[in-house]
């Protein structure tokens, strides 16, 4: 059973659909990264997850159940919405002692996490006093006060400093290490890349492909840029042995599942004189881009 | 228990609520002791007219009740709230219960702050006394009205959701609905919130119901608008 499953889920906000009909599944033991543009649907679906709000159509499961229907919520799901989601008057331990005293959690434990995330000196001051960093912190304490079984985070990374950054990598990896899942969305791959094993990527609310990292660094290896003299042949003849081919702007030919050689040598053979043979060493921000961008021309 | 506990941190958590009650317990201090110490003794006839000042401890008592929903949604602590405590309706019961205990808590303070130096001056200046059984029982019934005072404004609160709207709502209707009954025929403007607070604080002028149905009737609102305030929060989406 998976952890956290999203099933046919469509949310509509009056005539915007935010979700449409999406189905994904996060297991535990990894790190999973929910991709997508801004108003990709990641906050919806997360909340939908939460049980924060109702979906249209489909259903967010939690362990198999509605989210509604958790014993424990705060040691079954521990989550990081919005780093602005505090009252700015309340101080940082007040928050957090808010939320443990509702969960029957003890208050030593709100210490343990404001000692973990580093937010011990500050905690006694009111929150609107702190800085988008401070308040990702605190969002990230009341995430892990139940220590929670599943993590969901939406966008912890954003106004971490890279030490901050780094912070959070080494905290997400040893969460998953310790068996737990972890769901972080982003909208910058370049932030999940080192930490997130299993890549989920949506847009316009549709799923555009669930896939792990190594598949998705493996796809972009194999992309070459071709310009030849007859290349419409060249094409036809590419497209026999099942490798993909699609055109850039200027007309030149972009390859997939095929290699340098293996062109070079179909030229040979087909008689055509090559004019260009680039293996693309795109970024995987790059491929990122790329794969959203052809589910744009695609729709 | 434990969310009522959860509630009752939320609310002395911000200086908001410091704030507030102080403010009323100075202020109700000065209009009673200029009212009480300097007015014509012959105009001081009853209980009603020493506690000058009840009116702005109930306005801050009915803004506290109406505060303690809209600002989960206004700052958005709604989801960590119900992301604790996901099935929503045993919230909004601790804070009907936490409500009710601040505004009581309020209102026993006003009690000893208008007992406490509103009778002595009123007896130091030759003043006539109100009896003990008739200043025990007002003096109740304020305390009484102002929980449920609470509880009504938390009430338009769940309603209502965004603070200004609800701020206003709630005002209008204890203090410009209340303008009504007088267009209205027999005693069914005796039912309305404003009267029965009058009930309630054994005014003879407005309503006539007596402290006790009084209570009831002003109860009877309070708890309607938590109702239907509770089954639109358990049904709304906290996208905030």
């Amino acid at each position: 059973m998976a952890e956290l499953e999203v099933r046919n889920l469509t949310k509509r906000y009056g005539p915007t659909v935010a979700v449409d009909d999406l189905s994904f599944a996060v297991h535990a033991g990894r790190v999973t990264g929910f991709l997508g543009p801004n108003g990709a649907g990641k906050t919806t679906t997360m909340r939908a997850l939460l049980g924060l709000l109702r979906p249209t159509r489909g259903e967010a499961l939690v362990d198999g159940q509605p989210p509604v229907r958790m014993r424990d919520p705060l040691r079954t799901i521990g989550a990081a919405l919005e780093a602005t989601a505090f009252h700015p008057g309340r101080s940082g331990r007040a928050h957090l002692r808010v939320l443990a005293s509702a969960a029957r959690i003890p208050m030593s434990r709100v210490e343990e996490v404001l000692e973990l995330v580093e937010l011990s000196g500050a905690a006694g001051r009111r929150v609107g006093g702190y800085s988008l960093g401070m308040r990702q912190r605190l969002a990230l304490a009341a995430a892990l006060l139940g220590e929670p079984r599943t993590l969901i985070l939406d966008e912890p990374a954003n106004g971490l400093d890279p030490q901050g950054m780094r912070w959070l990598r080494d905290l997400l990896r040893s969460q998953a290490a310790e068996g737990r899942t972890v769901l972080v969305s982003s909208h910058v791959l370049s932030e999940v890349a080192q930490t997130a094993d299993e890549l989920i990527l949506i847009r316009g609310g549709k799923l555009v492909s669930q896939t792990t990292l190594a598949e998705f660094t493996a796809a972009e290896a194999s992309a070459v840029r071709v310009r030849a003299e007859r290349l419409d042949e060249l094409a036809r003849g590419l497209g026999e042995r099942k490798a993909m081919v699609s055109r850039y702007e200027d007309g030149a030919l972009l390859v997939e599942g095929a290699t340098a050689e293996e062109i070079g040598e179909l030229a040979l053979s087909l008689g055509i004189a090559l004019h260009e043979l680039a293996p693309r060493r795109s970024s995987l921000e790059e491929r990122f881009l790329e794969v959203m961008g052809e589910e744009e021309t695609g729709s | 228990m434990n969310l009522l506990r959860s509630e009752w941190i939320k609310l002395w958590s911000v200086r908001t609520t410091w704030a507030m009650l102080g403010i009323g317990l100075l202020a109700e201090a000065l209009f009673a002791g200029l009212y009480v110490g300097f007015a014509p003794l012959e105009d001081i006839g009853q209980l009603e007219d020493v506690m000058t000042g009840v009116g702005l401890v109930l306005v801050l008592v009915l803004v506290l009740g109406v505060l303690v929903v809209t600002t989960e949604f206004r700052h958005g602590t709604a989801s960590s709230t119900f992301l604790v405590t996901p099935r929503r309706w045993p919230v909004l019961m601790a804070k009907l219960a936490a409500t009710f205990l601040v505004g009581l808590l309020a209102g026993l303070a006003f009690v000893l702050v208008n007992g406490g130096l509103a009778l002595p001056l009123l007896s130091g200046r030759g003043g006539s006394l109100p009896s003990a059984s008739e200043a025990a029982s007002v003096y109740a019934g304020v305390a009484v009205s102002l929980g449920l005072v609470c509880v009504f404004g938390f009430g338009i609160g769940a309603v209502v959701r965004n603070q200004v709207g609800a701020i206003i709502a709630a005002i209008a209707s204890l203090f410009i609905v209340s303008a009504l009954p007088e267009l209205l025929p027999g005693s069914i403007g005796d039912y309305f919130p404003a009267q029965a607070i009058g009930s309630m604080h054994g005014n003879e002028g407005d309503g006539s119901l007596g402290q006790v149905a009084g209570g009831f009737v002003l109860a009877a609102w309070s708890l309607g608008l938590v109702a239907i305030g509770t089954l639109l929060v358990c049904r709304r989406d906290v996208s905030e």
